[in-house]
């Protein structure tokens, strides 16, 4: 059905069941994606939140936009579904033949034609789109948060079109035919928009009090411009933040700087100036040079990449830009690369993620912003970066393993040498276990699924980290997974994500000059695991990983799938919490001893 | 000139060493002068020295022989 293996997920899946209720069925796009439930759920938001709800255009409006776009993407299965969409919604065939005919001709009002032909513009010609495009329609009688439905829903089919072309996902009705392509649309010379703000009206928002924007904060260390010209619909801000998250942050199927990649030589094949220069920054952050992003948004054959991660990007920026080129063989010649089915479906989703996001900066013109938190922070750490040249990650860099061998043995079938494997890494993956779930049962449990997910996917271990990372991070994923099916979840990227920003000491007594000698060794054991458990789940865990199991910077970041600046700044906060809670033990104060 | 804020926004890297010999300047021209941001410093080092020593969360690796012993259990099996 699609080029990628499939498992059984069930109605009870919360998109699927969903998607029943609202379609009827299940369509293939996201059957095909069901080895990776997560990216589901986060495409699920996304589609929930931009075409189903109705806000300032109907259903059916946005319904033309996805349908006419992806007519001339010329994606069959997009097209088949959303005329079936039509359907549904009560547009009679012979409207929609004429839709299909010329959209132009279909007796649409003056103003829904102009949105259409917008969107059409935006969605596959974008370098042409100004502000004129955009004002032109205000001038038409659209408001600022239709425009932006509209922007937002022209991205969301560019993301669909890449995303079932990707997956090879066939449609569930009969196909629609699309008729041979016209001459394509003139429309006038390419956009030399300087640096003149959105086009749309946005509201200012302040990180501290407004959740998506922290998470921004948070992961990126600011808040990217395109982000801020949506704040009219903050409950599509999160579903992106979240599709983001979920996407582009994980970094246990493909790492995060794998996907980075892909973000930047797609943006530079769709000439998307914005989207490279922010990735530019986010990969400058994680320590890469700037001259090595430069040569992969200009040519990645000639950057400093393994051969199998070339591969990755010539399959990314074909599926993006030359779709109708694309097919199987290009999914063949990843897995001839060694990729995993999961990480080719990464690859798809990002892929498509990235057009998503280039479509939507277009449409909104925003402009490259950087501004840091602080100027200080901005100079500090151009200063950090030059003093620890040789921390720098590197994809071609294979760390020594003192358990490659075990590995290797494992792998030839000695199934015992597993078990040396488990009670040398027991330990550690139960303190990883323990501080994500902060409950000694279930760390136990998920101490078990941990070790058979290593055992069943060792053959997919691919030595580009230490074992001792990837099964950590493994138990990481299996930990936040188990977080996230909790009810009234603890959520890592949920619990109030608020910017070290607004963190002021509140205890500023200061502590005797040897507080381990007030407790004994127990006293003092109980009481930081205490304090530790009371941190939200995404201090916690980064706590436990650092300061605990004392891993380094670098192997907390990718068994998280964060990035550095993000983890140092949850590190930091996480350890002046501990600071604040264990303060009025040490203190002189209450134990009388004179500060 | 660093305020507060901007002293505990640097203060892990200022703990690891991790700045540069001009801002480290900066922070402790601060510090000089500033009590509260003392008191947070030295505290948060000793915290730090207190979460590490605690051995938290640190289980014998016997504790763990039951859980080793049922997935290598189902792992034969599966084998089988």
């Amino acid at each position: 059905m699609s080029y990628l293996r499939e498992v059984e997920l069930g109605s009870s899946f919360p998109p699927f069941a969903t998607f029943l209720e609202e379609f009827g069925f299940v369509p293939h796009i996201f059957q095909a994606q069901t080895i990776l439930p997560r990216v589901i759920e986060a495409e699920a938001a996304l589609l929930a939140t931009i075409l189903l709800k109705e806000q300032a255009l109907s259903q059916i409006q946005k319904e033309y936009i996805v349908l006419t776009l992806a007519q001339a993407n010329r994606n069959v299965y997009c097209v088949t579904a959303h005329h079936q969409m039509l359907r549904l919604l009560g547009v009679p065939e012979q409207q929609l033949d004429r839709i299909f005919a010329d959209y132009a001709q279909a007796g649409l009002s003056a103003a829904d034609t102009d949105l259409l032909s917008f969107t059409l513009k935006l969605g596959t010609n974008g370098s042409f789109v100004s502000r004129e495009d955009v004002t032109g329609n205000l001038a038409h009688g659209w408001t600022d948060e239709s425009m932006l439905e509209a922007i937002l829903t022209t991205a969301l089919t560019n993301f669909l079109c890449t995303l079932s072309t990707g997956v090879g996902a066939a449609p569930e009705f009969t196909p629609r035919q699309i008729p041979a392509a016209g001459p394509s649309p003139l429309f006038g010379k390419p956009s030399s928009e300087g640096a003149s703000g959105s086009y749309l009206r946005a509201i200012e928002r302040n990180p501290a009090d407004f959740p998506p924007f922290a998470f921004f904060v948070d992961e990126f260390g600011f808040v990217p411009n395109v982000f801020r010209a949506q704040t009219l619909r903050p409950d599509i801000l999160e579903a992106e933040a979240s599709a983001i998250s979920m996407v582009l942050l994980t970094g246990d199927i493909l790492s995060r700087l794998q996907k980075e990649y892909i973000l930047l030589a797609v943006s530079a094949a769709n000439l998307n100036t914005y989207w490279v220069a922010v990735c530019g920054e986010l990969l400058r952050t994680s320590g890469v040079a700037a001259e090595d992003s430069d040569q992969i948004g200009a040519d990645h054959h000639q950057a400093r990449l393994a051969e199998a991660d070339k591969a990755l990007l010539d399959f990314a920026r074909k599926l993006a830009v030359q779709p109708s080129r694309f097919g199987r063989p290009d999914v063949e010649t990843l897995r001839h690369h060694g990729f995993t089915e999961e990480q080719v479906l990464e690859a798809v989703v990002m892929t498509s993620l990235t057009n998503f996001l280039n479509t939507l900066q277009i449409g909104l013109g925003a402009t490259p912003d950087f501004a840091p938190r602080r100027l200080f922070l901005r100079d500090l750490s151009k200063i950090a970066h030059l003093s620890t040249p040789d921390r720098r990650p590197t994809l071609g860099e294979r760390p020594i393993d003192p358990d490659a061998e075990s590995v290797a043995k494992v792998r030839n079938g000695n199934l015992d040498v597993f078990e040396e494997l488990i009670n040398r890494h027991s330990r550690r993956v139960y303190r990883t276990l323990v501080g994500i779930l902060g409950n000694d049962d279930e760390a136990r449990d998920a101490m078990q699924d941990t070790f058979l997910k290593a055992f069943q996917h060792l053959g997919e271990f691919q030595q580009r980290s230490k074992f001792s990372t990837w099964l950590v991070s493994i138990a990481s994923n299996t930990g936040l997974q188990r977080l996230r099916d909790r009810k009234h979840a603890e959520s890592l990227d949920e619990d109030g994500s608020v910017s070290e920003e607004g963190f002021r000491p509140r205890e500023v007594r200061a502590w005797t000059d040897d507080p381990e000698e007030l407790c004994s060794k127990a006293e003092i054991r109980a009481l930081v695991e205490n304090t530790v458990m009371k941190l939200p789940a995404k201090y916690r865990v980064v706590v436990v990983l650092r300061d605990l199991e004392q891993l380094s910077i670098e192997e907390t970041a990718e068994a998280l799938g964060l990035g550095i600046p993000a983890l140092k700044a949850r590190h930091l906060r996480g350890r002046l919490m501990v600071r604040e809670a264990l303060s009025p033990h040490f203190t002189g104060g209450t134990r009388g001893v004179a500060v | 000139m660093i305020s507060c804020a901007d002293f505990m926004a640097e203060i892990a890297n200022y703990l690891e060493g991790e700045v540069a010999a001009d801002v480290r300047l900066q922070l402790e021209n601060h510090l000089s002068h500033c009590q509260t941001c003392q008191v947070v410093l030295d505290s948060t080092r000793k915290t730090l020295k207190i979460v590490t020593d605690s051995g938290s969360f640190d289980l014998p690796e016997a504790a763990f022989k039951p859980i080793a012993e049922s997935i290598m259990a189902k792992i034969r099996g599966e084998r089988r």
